[in-house]
């Protein structure tokens, strides 16, 4: 990875839980190049948002 | 989700406890207990095919309690991984009972019982706390008696209850009805077996079960030596048939009643908002209860809701005109008030009491359904969390920060979003990962820097 | 890599692989029946039935097929190709063979579920949907994926206190930013405000963020400046910027809005004459100077705010009346403070503490509904108390009208220019309201603070270093890498009707007057087929999807 003038030696991110901040924080960090750790307590992630039918104002399926 | 699973950066740790978090920004080991799922990650394809014949059923907690699973299962059907996992407590092989029926139906030959929890040691440079929040147990109500009111149900529930993959399939049933289906169900499983220890009788000496004991009643029964021989056990068989089949009867004439719920409360601020149990205000369920009730009125359109609340927090884009919609297409009331106690009447239907504060009058109210938005509170465990992460919580439970720096714990190199800060709804939680993630890679970027120097 | 390079000439040697799925698939139909029918399709030398088709053996079949029969085009039938097909085609590339040759029919989802209990039939179908498979793929083309080079520095416009959060973040990351404020000084609408729900005072906040901002070398501050023209793409923006010392043009990767929003000034609204009835902002200015000799004050809420022509809730407003009521009563203990609300929005941890403590305070609350809205005359403020159902009449020396915040006035040109879309209210719209709350839906515009809808100040600072994230997201790689299903535009056969160039929902298509004909921007371009499905002359094809493919499938059927 690139930064201006130097280059930077990257270390790995532990992210706990896999709920929607979770996911959003693991993406984030893996577009930029970091390797990420995702623990998650329960056998899938999704969190609470994989529970819900369907979100407003929208109405789009949650999954 | 699916992304996650297939981002070459990301290994995804599911079905694993952070257990120890040593070091320093820029410089952790973080202690990872990967708990044993007894099937291979590698092998399991996810098909379900295990699942299938399992033997054991379990209640199923991603739908809140209203369904089962099996003791082999996937947390829910689009899960990430698709790995199943056997519930230690209740799969047979794991008690020390016979069984290992899914072992011989997985082709790919995932299911291992002697696996063990694995530990690992990361080493990492920054840690996003993202353990989001447990719902308030409403049962700590005594005068909204969710224990005792089958058709009290939160608002996590009702989402189930909507959901087409929930256990009603999308249909707002009453819980209390449904409970009576299954009640007949299994009378009807006894009657039909029950049934099948009369057959025999009834062939024998050509006559219905119900003819034979019309007659012995009124002594024209015709005493060959056969019948003599069966009387008794017929006779006892046949009573013991009837105390299934008269229930089942009535119960039978009792569900043709049945219809879908209609009309709905939805009581606000349950455990929220409330210095007996937590002071704060949860953020989204004002909107939760919004959505849930144009949803049910998208599936049915007689359905009406009442939403009972203090004040209605349409706080967000969009929030204010999503409830104006709601009141004018969707059949929704908002009420300001506080519900101060639900009864019940003799058909099962919750009363509310409350007082209208329009009217000044303390009011009575009939309702199909009663749905409780349950508060957002601080995760369960999260003192245990602060105290293997070596963090401090703020006055209300969840994780301290400062507002000049709201992603930082007091921990440098320890960052938090999500509900794990404070309730909040969907956007603000991406927004604060995408900020956390920032804050994650400065701390790791400083360091790094700090060390060339 | 050893890709192969297929030309179209070469004969197509097509491999089929059937998956099982377990019970999922062959559960309801014959399968290796399927497998059998697909070795008699033209061009088919290969064909395969696997359990799990992407287990790690299935996969490996693929890859050994791929060089054992020199196939040159795979067609897996197995399920869904969301899930499915990058781990399919990419299985295809690490054996040699361009991904873009790979063709996935849905077998699944698309037969074996929704045909459960009818086997012949989901059988006979799954072969049909093979048979359409196997002749759109002995069509396909290799294809190269687009690549694009990335500037790594940053537009930010907007120096408030969103701006500068993420000013202060991308330059953290080690990344240049150029950021344009409008105003002669940096900190925005903050610069306003009396005192911070935080306690610190406003002034203190943003002096601590604007001195560390300014004294960064990767942060270039323009005060005083616009931005006049934006064009280009992600990763390539052309901007110009009018400044103090005259017009600059720079090269940036990614931009970002922070431009705020403004207080609406209560015209014609509860009496409003700026001295006995004032505005909140009026109100912050009064406390900072200490000029505050009113012995009864009362707070009107939603003024000019949830009512028709302007439905939305702004948000932050409840917040600054309740902390400004608790202000005053601190100083003033003496003073009469009431607030007239409609729903105090205090969501969230501290805010409804706050309401308790200032409740504890002395602080009085009264709800009023819309219809018997507080009329505001002669120094005295009438309402209807709803909770005892009575008409009041306070006696008041001031009068504070919390305003909502508006948009500001340039946002649509700014919009327009920058090409990113605002709602219905005038602020800016996001690409996704739940999910993708700080992106534009095009590529490398972003935005944050009041803009987007109005914020507290620790929302905005949290929303701007969220943006850094997003912007590094695409900055930190080496390049831009993107799927070659794009569309493009025979120059020979195009008249330059521009049919095209109105349907493309990206804006990815652009009319060169000298050669009279459209043009596609591949990085602009995602791949949707409008254009080609609008081109009347069929110049414009969606690569992947070319009418001689679709139509061998469609014939097929």
């Amino acid at each position: 990875m690139k930064t201006t003038g130097e280059t930077i030696v990257t270390k790995d991110i532990l992210v706990l839980g896999g709920g929607i901040a979770g996911i959003q924080s693991s993406l984030d960090l893996a577009e930029m190049g970091f390797k990420v750790y995702l623990v998650e307590q329960l056998p899938s992630i999704g969190g609470k948002m994989a529970q819900l039918d369907k979100t407003f104002p929208t109405n789009d399926c949650a999954i | 989700m699916l992304d996650v699973g297939r981002h070459p950066n990301i290994k995804l740790l599911a079905y694993s406890e952070l257990e120890k978090l040593t070091g320093e920004a820029g410089n952790f080991t973080a202690t990872v207990r990967k708990k044993a799922r007894y099937v291979e990650e590698d092998k399991c394809t996810g098909c379900g095919a295990c699942r299938e014949v399992c033997p054991t059923p379990v209640i199923d907690l991603y739908n809140e309690g209203h369904a089962e699973r099996r003791a082999i299962y996937s947390w829910f059907a689009q899960g990430i991984p698709s790995t199943h996992t056997i519930d230690p407590d209740h799969c047979r092989v794991l008690t020390g009972k016979k069984c290992g029926i899914c072992q011989k139906k997985c082709q790919a030959g995932a299911i291992n019982f002697e696996q063990k929890d694995t530990i690992l040691e990361l080493p990492v440079g920054a840690v996003i706390l993202a353990t989001g929040y447990d719902v308030f147990d409403p049962s700590r109500i005594p005068e909204y008696r969710y224990k005792e009111i089958d058709n009290v149900v939160t608002a996590m529930e009702f989402e189930r209850f909507l959901s087409a993959s929930g256990p009603t399939e999308g249909h707002v049933y009453r819980p209390s009805d449904r409970k009576v289906k299954a009640e007949i169900a299994e009378l009807e499983n006894k009657v039909r077996k029950s049934l099948k220890g009369l057959e025999k009788f009834e062939k024998d000496h050509g006559m219905t079960s119900a003819e034979f004991y019309a007659a012995h009643q009124n002594g024209s029964l015709n005493p060959t030596e056969a019948l003599e021989k069966d009387r008794d056990k017929w006779l006892e068989r046949y009573s013991a048939h009837l105390e299934h089949e008269t229930p089942l009867l009535a119960l039978k004439e009792k569900a043709k009643g049945f219809k879908s719920a209609k009309k709905l409360a939805f009581i606000q601020c349950v455990g929220s908002r409330d210095l007996r149990f937590y002071p704060f205000c949860s953020g989204y369920c004002c909107m939760h209860a919004i959505k849930e009730s144009i949803i049910a009125h998208e599936h049915d359109n007689d359905t009406h809701s009442v939403i009972f609340g203090m004040d209605i927090r349409a706080v967000g884009k969009g929030f204010e005109e999503y409830k104006i919609r709601g009141g004018n297409n969707s059949n929704i009331v908002y009420k300001r008030s506080r519900v101060a106690e639900i009864t019940k009447d003799a058909d099962e239907r919750p009363v509310v009491i409350y007082e209208d504060t329009k009217e000044q009058k303390v009011k009575k109210e009939p309702f199909d359904l009663v749905i409780l938005a349950t508060a957002c509170g601080p995760v369960k465990g999260a003192g245990k969390i602060a105290e293997t992460l070596d963090i401090q919580m703020d006055r209300f439970g969840f994780f301290k920060t400062d507002p000049a720096n709201p992603l930082d714990t007091t921990r440098p190199g320890v960052f938090v979003c999500g509900c794990a800060h404070s309730p909040m709804d969907i956007p603000e939680s991406v927004a604060q990962a995408s900020s956390a993630a920032a804050r994650a890679v400065q701390a790791v970027m400083k360091k790094t820097d700090q060390k060339a120097s | 890599m050893n890709k192969k390079n297929v030309s179209l000439y070469e004969e197509p040697r097509i491999g089929v692989f059937v998956c099982d799925c377990g019970s999922n698939i062959a559960g309801h139909l014959d399968c290796a029946d399927v497998a059998e029918y697909a070795k008699t399709l033209p061009h088919v030398v290969y064909t395969k039935e696997n359990l799990y088709t992407c287990s790690e053996s299935g996969i490996g079949e693929i890859k050994k097929a791929i060089q054992e029969q020199n196939l040159n085009r795979v067609v897996v039938a197995s399920c869904s190709p969301r899930t499915h097909q990058p781990l399919f085609s990419s299985s295809c590339a690490e054996a040699g063979l361009n991904p873009y040759l790979f063709e996935m029919v849905n077998i699944r989802d698309q037969c074996s579920w929704v045909h459960m209990g009818k086997r012949a039939d989901a059988t006979q179908k799954a072969k049909e949907l093979i048979r359409m498979g196997v002749a759109k793929s002995a069509g396909l083309e290799p294809q190269e994926a687009i690549e694009s080079s990335l500037i790594r520095r940053i537009l930010v416009i907007g120096g408030g206190i969103a701006g500068l959060s993420a000013a202060q973040a991308l330059s953290d990351m080690g990344l240049e930013v150029i950021l344009v404020e409008k105003t002669p000084s940096l900190g925005g609408l903050l610069q306003q405000v009396n005192r911070l729900d935080t306690g610190k005072t406003a002034r203190e906040t943003l002096d601590e963020i604007i001195g560390d901002v300014r004294s960064r070398s990767n942060i270039t501050c323009h005060t005083s400046a616009t931005v006049q023209e934006t064009g280009g793409y992600i990763g390539n923006f052309n901007v110009k910027i009018d400044t103090e010392k005259g017009m600059l043009e720079e090269m940036v990767g990614c931009m970002v809005v922070a431009t705020g929003a403004v207080p609406l000034i209560p015209e014609g609204l509860f009496g409003y004459n700026g001295k006995t009835v004032i505005s909140l902002m009026e109100l912050e200015q009064k406390l900072a100077k200490n000029d505050l000799s009113a012995k009864r004050v009362v707070f009107i809420q939603c003024a000019g705010a949830r009512m028709a022509g302007r439905e939305y809730c702004s948000r932050i407003c409840c917040l600054i009346g309740v902390k400004n009521a608790m202000l005053i009563k601190e100083k003033y203990p003496l003073t009469d403070v009431r607030i007239l609300y409609r729903d105090m929005q205090m969501y969230g941890t501290y805010k409804e503490q706050m309401l308790w403590d200032a409740r504890g305070k002395g602080v009085r609350f009264d709800v009023y509904s819309p219809e018997n809205a507080p009329v505001v005359a002669d120094g005295k403020v009438k309402f209807f108390q709803t909770i005892t159902g009575k008409t009041l009449e306070l006696d008041t020396d001031l009068v504070v009208l919390s305003t909502p915040l508006v948009p500001r006035k340039d946002s649509a040109a700014l919009a327009n220019m920058m090409r990113v879309p605002t709602d219905q209210n005038g602020f800016f719209l996001e690409a996704h309201a739940k999910l993708r709350p700080l992106d534009f839906a095009a590529d490398g515009v972003f935005v944050c603070g009041s803009g987007r809808y109005p914020a507290t100040s620790t929302e905005a600072r949290t929303q701007g270093i969220g943006v850094a994230s997003r912007v590094a997201a695409i900055l930190f790689k080496e390049k831009l890498v993107k799927s070659a299903i794009v569309a493009e535009i025979n120059p020979e056969s195009c008249v330059g009707c521009k049919a095209c160039l109105t349907m493309c929902p990206y804006e990815a298509i652009t009319y060169d007057p000298g050669k009279r004909i459209c043009q596609v921007n591949e990085i602009l371009c995602k791949g949707c087929g409008n254009c080609a499905a609008t081109c009347p002359s069929h110049s414009a094809q969606l690569r992947g999807f070319k009418p001689d493919q679709l139509l061998a499938q469609i014939g097929a059927a």
